[in-house]
């Protein structure tokens, strides 16, 4: 039987509705009758003053391997000292490459939660960057996908700890510069320490490179009020030069 | 500047870097010792990513500059900070402090603009602070 027009736009309607109504469908409650924690909002950062038990732990350095961290020691000096001469050597951001997983949980701009029942997606507000997170999914392996700037990821909740796993990032993609192999693979919980703060226990495992599993947590505060805003990179007019100094074209207009 | 100053500027930005380092943006081309102040009419004022930017015909200022490039924050980040689009247009008369580009070109970072309504401007410039105001 052909569809009319009128009943394949009907049809298409309640597609789109159910899929709208799975995604943004309140979490589904556990065993015990308890719902997960409501985390959709806008964020950012939270710096409490110094001893505020909302504020986490210090970020540790990569706990890279002895070679490996030598060197990530010498790119870092490297770095302050052309930083101090005024000469900053270029990075992805000088090119208005987003920075991915986990780098964009690091701020400073914020990023908005919005959580489903099978869903959950992070958007970091700067490069309008997207991270999408499945629940009720086994992961891939990295033979089902392509290296990139997210990666991969499923979360499941354990209790009030939403735990993401991800996998699949590009080489260049670093997190603190240091290096990864492409079988990093990036553990995250989040919960509420206090209802409008938020920490991410972020936990980094590549034996190829690390000697240990290394974690950074960070906090962020509740925006009750904020909506995210656009951000596209209209006109860069910053550049690396020939020696990979990030520089600013400066140009009379005509 | 002599050169000991310069020294000093110099230690004191390797300081301030390493809380910096992992910052979006290098604010590291921008001269921290000095500042400089331009009056001038505004040609264009652009509303966009990853800086907002700010042309400027220069009428008062350090000799040699008829024209001036100044480089604002993410506008995102101004926005936050209670700037509009509608802030400063074309064609007004404006005092801009600003922290100038360390290799000479005639561009710099904006620090403080005072528009024809009287209103005093501050850009949510990251560690203000660390760029000394100089007359």
């Amino acid at each position: 039987m052909r569809a009319t027009k009128a009943t394949r736009r009907a049809l298409a309607g309640a597609a789109i509705a159910a899929f709208l109504t799975g995604m943004l469908a309140p979490a589904a409650a556990d065993a015990q009758g308890r719902s997960p924690p409501d985390l959709t909002g806008s964020w950012e950062r939270h710096r409490a003053p110094p001893g505020d038990p909302t504020n986490p732990p210090p970020e540790a350095s990569p706990p890279l391997k002895p070679a490996l961290l030598a060197e990530w020691q010498v790119r870092r000096a490297a770095a302050q000292a052309a930083d101090a001469r005024g000469e900053p050597i270029a990075t992805g951001y000088t090119h208005c490459l987003p920075d991915g997983v986990p780098s964009m949980m690091s701020g400073p701009f914020p990023f908005e939660i919005l959580q489903g029942a099978t869903q959950l997606n992070i958007t970091q507000e700067a490069y309008n960057q997207t991270r999408r997170i499945y629940f009720g999914r086994p992961q891939v392996t990295l033979d089902d996908i392509e290296l990139g700037f997210y990666g991969h990821s499923v979360g499941e909740w354990q209790g009030d700890t939403l735990v993401v796993d991800t996998i699949g990032i590009k080489d260049y993609i670093r997190f603190r510069d240091a290096p990864h192999s492409p079988d990093m693979r990036i553990t995250e919980r989040f919960r509420l320490v206090t209802p409008d703060v938020l920490w991410d226990e972020i936990t980094i495992e590549d034996p190829e490179v690390l000697e240990k599993p290394w974690t950074v947590t960070f906090a962020y505060r509740r925006m009750p009020d904020y909506s995210i805003l656009e951000y596209v990179c209209e006109d860069n007019r910053e550049y690396a030069d020939e020696n990979g100094i990030g520089r600013l074209r400066v140009t009379k207009p005509e | 500047m002599s050169q000991y100053l310069r020294r000093i500027a110099a230690v004191l930005l390797l300081l301030v870097v390493p809380l910096a380092a992992w910052a979006h943006h290098s604010f590291a081309i921008f001269d921290h010792s000095r500042t400089i102040t331009l009056k001038g009419t505004v040609l264009s004022f652009q509303w966009t990513n990853p800086h907002g930017y700010l042309e400027l015909d220069v009428a008062e200022g350090p000799e040699g500059i008829d024209h001036f490039t100044v480089e604002l924050t993410s506008i995102n980040m101004l926005r936050r900070a209670g700037w509009k689009s509608s802030d400063v247009h074309d064609g007004d008369e404006v005092t801009a402090v600003i922290a100038p580009l360390l290799n000479g070109e005639h561009g710099g970072l904006l620090l403080e603009l005072k528009v024809p309504d009287g209103r005093t401007l501050v850009p949510p410039v990251p560690a203000i602070t660390s760029f000394k105001r100089t007359p």
